[in-house]
């Protein structure tokens, strides 16, 4: 599954004004440059999204855009991936 | 005492009328105030006022940092580049360790934190934003300012509501003459046009209800004045030794020769209805500047339209200047900037002093029989003015005067 769920394109082009060219579905937060601030503001608004009931710190610190459609919409893909690193949302 | 002359270098402002210093000047000049009705105002007492326009703030910011700014933080740094790039200096290139910023609030990010008070109880803690204190602490404009523009020197924001930006430039001065800094960036910043101020406002009596078209609400001395209207922007300065500025090569816009602060320690919100202690602040200001009341050929006041205000201060300025310099009062055309109102006074003072033009008085056709004053009215006085200053006079009772002069 290789698409963006348009939230987290909104998001990331609306609130942290992420050129649209440099959002793909293998994009991570670091290779955004998304800082610890704008990834903890940024699983805050996905949050809502998915329900308010799934937690992006359960997502590994790696995690790619792809990896974060499926974990809000897992509809979309079978299911996401959790663990195998980090958790994404780390405080300072 | 003998110390070094301070010159404003840089200038940069975001104002009701214009997203930069040369479009707030044109503005300020036209007379004609942007007060308007504003949509997230609806169902307030007041719900008019006049705002920042015509500009995408996080556009301007750029990415990955606005989402952490209220936005009197993006109007401060918008102003702080402008005046940077105005001076001619590079923060690429400057000792970063040397450069202070030293920019004021009145209300820092109250905005923001009543928009999260509503999050929080609509939707739990779990809503609210990870930058919520961001949001919200005062001294967040001069903190990104330094991430910025990369200033590692010392940082601040004085606090005293509509006189900030006036301490600001007086203790930015202040680091420069002694030594603590060779670059100041200095001025205040303020927007708090959302329900909650706004219904405050209201209910404190300043604020002037509306009575026909907004534009025509605020009238600074005039014998129907019927209180301020609230305003928002930021105005930023760069202060150099003036020594240091020509040795660069940089021509400075005008110098700052005094500064006067006193406190009325009467009442939060009525000032001291002598005007005594507020004309102490013009004195100490004069004093600090080694002039003559008579030496003062212009006043920018703080003219709120506010019956009490203009009423002492028109006869503090009666008192301190019987010869009648030309007055004039942006509140009328910018409304009440509050916090910023000084910094933005300053700015259009030192464009009053290099371009021999005073603005006019907006929505004023005299001052009121008793003010013996000489307001500019209708346009623009064109003069040269070799010295002036501008009044500002906090909630609080918090009197700041700065004393500006031609290079």
């Amino acid at each position: 599954m290789s698409t963006i769920h348009p939230k987290i394109t909104e998001v990331l082009t609306h609130t942290f004004k992420v050129p649209v060219a440099e959002i793909h579905p293998g994009s991570t937060m670091d290779s955004l440059e998304m800082d610890s601030l704008a990834v903890a503001e940024f699983a805050v608004l996905i949050r809502e999204t998915a329900g308010g009931v799934r937690d992006l710190d359960q997502l590994p610190k790696n995690a790619t855009l792809a990896d974060i459609t499926r974990f809000i919409d897992p509809a979309a893909d079978g299911g996401a991936r959790v663990g195998g690193g980090p958790a994404m949302s780390n405080a300072r | 005492m003998n110390r070094p002359a301070v010159a404003v270098t840089g200038l940069g402002m975001i104002t009701p009328v214009g997203n930069d210093t040369e479009s707030t000047w044109e503005g300020v000049c036209a007379g004609v105030s942007p007060a308007r009705t504003v949509a997230e105002l609806e169902g307030c007492a007041i719900d008019f006022a006049c705002v920042v326009d015509g500009i995408d703030l996080d556009a301007a910011i750029g990415g990955r940092a606005s989402f952490r700014m209220g936005k009197y933080v993006k109007l401060a740094v918008l102003a702080a580049r402008e005046a940077v790039a105005d001076a001619g200096l590079d923060p690429a290139g400057w000792e970063s360790t040397r450069v202070a910023v030293v920019v004021g609030t009145s209300s820092g990010g109250s905005a923001s934190l009543t928009e999260q008070a509503v999050v929080m109880d609509r939707l739990g803690a779990g809503a609210t934003s990870p930058s919520g204190i961001l949001l919200t602490i005062p001294n967040m404009p001069a903190a990104e300012i330094a991430i910025q523009l990369r200033a590692t020197g010392p940082s601040m924001a004085p606090c005293t509501a509509c006189s900030s930006g006036v301490t600001a430039l007086s203790v930015a001065r202040d680091l420069l003459v002694t030594g603590q800094c060779d670059i100041a960036i200095a001025g205040a910043t303020e927007s708090i046009v959302y329900p909650v101020a706004m219904a405050g406002f209201a209910r404190s009596g300043a604020g002037a209800r509306k009575d026909g078209d907004p534009a025509g609400i605020c009238r600074p001395f005039a014998a129907d004045r019927a209180g301020l209207v609230m305003g928002e922007g930021a105005a930023v300065m760069v202060l150099e030794r003036t020594e240091d500025a020509r040795a660069r090569g940089a021509a400075p816009r005008a110098l700052l020769a005094g500064t006067g602060a006193t406190t009325d320690a009467h009442h939060p919100i009525s000032p001291h209805p002598s005007g005594a202690v507020a004309q102490a602040a013009v004195e100490a200001a004069l004093r600090d500047a080694g002039w003559a009341a008579e030496d003062v050929e212009h006043v920018n006041a703080h003219g709120t339209a506010t019956p009490v205000n203009d009423a002492a201060e028109a006869a503090l300025i009666a008192r301190a200047f019987p010869h009648r310099p030309p007055v004039t009062a942006p509140k009328g055309v910018l409304g009440h900037c509050m916090g910023a109102a000084g910094a933005i006074e300053a700015g259009l003072t030192v464009l009053t002093l290099q371009r021999g033009v005073v603005p006019p008085i907006a929505n004023l056709d005299a001052p009121a029989p008793e003010f013996d004053i000489a307001c500019v009215t209708k346009q623009p006085l064109r003069q040269p003015i070799r010295r002036a200053v501008s009044h500002s006079f906090g909630f609080g009772g918090h009197n700041a005067v700065i004393a500006l002069q031609r290079p």
